[in-house]
């Protein structure tokens, strides 16, 4: 694991490579960083929501001529019952690789909450 | 007979979510998509019923098949499967 660091932080400043291995409490600190900086922006988390949600019944003519934002909400808006949001966060779960758990899942309402949700997660990509 | 109760609304979600992950993980597409297909057909025939003995023989019973469920789809894993022409070709579901 501390190879990998190395080479990521050695394209960045090779000098920089044997004083964080020397100090690992500093490595830690900077390779989150990159890892968060890396992580997905907010609009591509919801255009990518926005996708799958599309995606998720072609056949039901309520989603796919409505107008998605973060305001949607996935019962009141677009009709889907509690069976139907389970079925479309199993989507979006595989979509960013993450698993949300029962208790938030529970929660999430409306396409903004889930897109903040994902956002929130370290996992996601 | 005491304790005849019925699961909760939130124990038979994630029974669904269970079901539905673990049929997504077919790797041949007319497994998966009759699992998928079996798995809404069952749940939503029942989405009225209220008697809680029924539904705790539902419930029982399909805590089975999802025990069932998890093996062939396991044993699908270690197959490997030609896509069919119905199959897209990047990425698949949806």
């Amino acid at each position: 694991m501390f190879k990998s660091i190395c080479k990521i932080s050695s394209r960045m400043a090779p000098s920089a490579c044997r004083t964080m291995l020397a100090r690992p409490v500093m490595a830690n600190s900077i390779l989150a960083q990159r890892f968060y900086s890396a992580n997905l922006s907010q609009d591509q988390i919801s255009q990518r929501v926005i996708d799958v949600i599309k995606a998720f019944d072609k056949n039901s003519p309520s989603i796919a001529n409505k107008q998605i934002s973060s305001d949607t909400q996935f019962h009141k808006d677009l009709g889907l019952d509690s069976l139907d949001t389970v079925e479309l966060l199993v989507a979006i779960e595989e979509e960013f690789d993450i698993e949300i758990p029962d208790k938030v899942a529970d929660d999430l309402r409306s396409v903004g909450e889930t897109v903040n949700y994902i956002a929130s997660n370290p996992d996601a990509n | 007979m005491p304790g005849v109760t019925a699961p909760t609304r939130g124990q038979v979600l994630s029974l669904y979510k269970q079901f539905i992950k673990n049929s997504n993980q077919f790797n041949n597409y007319n497994f998966r998509q009759y699992f998928l297909r079996r798995t809404r057909d069952t749940f939503r025939e029942n989405v009225n019923q209220k008697d809680p003995k029924v539904l705790m023989n539902l419930f029982k019973d399909a805590k089975n098949e999802l025990g069932v469920l998890k093996r062939q789809s396991v044993i699908s894993q270690m197959y490997t499967f030609d896509r069919l022409v119905v199959e897209p070709l990047k990425g698949r579901k949806h």
